[in-house]
């Protein structure tokens, strides 16, 4: 009796590890399955219920947490606070002299993609992945509200990633964080072009990678999505959008490994409200 | 553990219960810079008061159920969870857990174990992006946080499914015969 019991366990062990391996090697690389979205559409509901029911405790335990934070944050950002200063007043200039030589040059913008060119449809985030390999938020709109899949997806601070699947009335956006990550990016206002990839493990910290190493950056320059088109093909992030600014670029990373460090603008580890940009042109 | 429908309803709410607190609450709160991971933990303590093969079937369904959520590729949480289960269950055939201690230490291993089986599912499966050494700082912060968290989630799901558990030997308390006038 003993015995069988032991064989029957094995037996079902065994069998729950091939049916593992097997699910892993039939969705290996594939997009989302119908089976995966017909879950999501059933639970996000849910889900959406469970987020807006756990938000005061959510907020609570959030508070205990930037309390400790708050001091070490708050020295750091009055010296940036003086330097932002110094950049608007440069920045106003810059606007202006652009306003007359734009009267003088007479210029086209053409085709070019911009932000007004997108719907953007707030959205709230309802879910988190709990794990660092697969950076991901769901959040409460989907194909119902005008998502689909390689949308852009922005906070109020920047870019925070793509719509990676899109169910009836929820979507899954993979972060900037999220390993499959690779957005073409610039540095302003020099024009340094390169390709953004995270750091797994450190959400605060990506790398522009590929950088024309000719060209110094230096730490507190603003980087942007690149927004390049070419030949009938189109990044899928519009120009423009801020990602971060650059915290290190030191001289011999910049021309043995062609990168720099940058700290993104949108809180990626406290998302709540999230915009999605349908619509706009990617042909 | 004997399952009849209503335990069997229990454990599915259970499962259901843990995923949405852990979408919903765990993965979006953080403290050192991390979230706690109850998916292991819950796995883990279905081990320990089932049995071997209810942790495994238990990691597998939740596994299963949180990379349909996420749109994740489906197979690797479920193996990683449902080898965490199995342990723990085996853990609790072979072994009797007396201590109160040991339910939260087991939970806090296993957990770091979990967290370690799900890098080496990430990294086998391919990850594009260069891998940062606070990795390693999230899955230890994790398991801490798992033998906090053992507390509350073990014992909670012990009385949830108290009807179904089969009562080891308890000693029998000896209590002095009372002797009228005495």
């Amino acid at each position: 009796m003993y015995r069988k019991q032991v064989r029957r366990r094995r037996a079902v062990l065994t069998l729950l590890v091939i049916g593992s391996f097997l699910l892993l090697t039939i969705t290996y690389g594939q997009s989302s399955g119908g089976l995966q979205r017909g879950v999501s559409t059933i639970f996000s509901p849910l889900q959406n219920v469970a987020d807006r029911a756990l938000k005061p405790a959510r907020d609570l335990a959030g508070w205990f947490d930037k309390t400790f934070e708050a001091r070490g944050e708050n020295s750091r950002l009055e010296d940036e606070l003086i330097v932002a200063r110094r950049k608007a007043v440069a920045g106003q200039e810059a606007l202006q002299e652009n306003a007359e030589l734009r009267k003088l040059v007479e210029l086209n913008r053409g085709p070019a993609l911009a932000e007004s060119a997108y719907d953007p449809v707030t959205a709230r985030v309802i879910g988190r992945s709990p794990t660092v390999w697969h950076s991901t938020v769901t959040i409460d709109i989907g194909r119902g509200d005008g998502v689909r899949v390689d949308d852009p997806v922005i906070s109020g601070d920047g870019l925070v990633g793509l719509i990676a699947s899109a169910q009836g009335g929820s979507a899954q956006v993979t972060l900037i964080t999220d390993h499959t990550s690779a957005v073409s990016a610039k540095v302003v206002p020099v024009g340094v072009q390169g390709v953004l990839r995270p750091e797994l493990g450190d959400p605060e910290d990506l790398v522009l990678d590929f950088i024309d190493s000719s060209k110094d950056l230096h730490r507190g320059q603003a980087v942007v999505t690149a927004g390049w088109r070419a030949q009938g093909l189109a990044s899928l992030f519009p120009p423009g959008l801020p990602i971060g600014e650059v915290t290190s670029a030191p001289i011999v990373e910049q021309e043995a490994s062609q990168q720099v460090h940058l700290r993104p603008y949108a809180d990626i580890a406290d998302l709540d409200l999230v915009q999605v940009l349908t619509g706009g042109s990617r042909s | 553990m004997i399952v009849t429908p209503k335990i069997f309803a229990r454990l599915a709410a259970i499962v259901l219960l843990a995923v949405l607190l852990q979408l919903s609450f765990f993965s979006r709160v953080e403290f050192l810079h991390t979230s706690a991971d109850i998916l292991p933990l819950v796995v883990v303590s279905l081990g320990l008061l089932g049995g071997s093969m209810t942790g495994a079937v238990a990691g597998f369904s939740l596994g299963f159920f949180v990379d349909c959520l996420l749109i994740a590729p489906l197979g690797g949480s479920s193996l990683v969870l449902l080898g965490v289960g199995y342990l723990a269950g085996l853990f609790r055939e072979r072994f009797e857990v007396q201590s109160a201690l040991l339910p939260p230490l087991l939970c806090m291993g296993l957990t770091l174990l979990a967290e370690i089986g799900f890098a080496v599912v990430a990294l086998t499966l391919g990850v594009d992006a260069p891998v940062s050494a606070l990795v390693v700082r999230d899955m230890l912060l994790k398991s801490i946080f798992a033998f906090f968290l053992a507390w509350p989630v073990y014992f909670g799901i012990r009385r949830l499914l108290r009807p179904a558990l089969v009562e080891e030997s308890r000693v029998a308390r000896r209590r002095q015969p009372t002797v009228l006038g005495t």
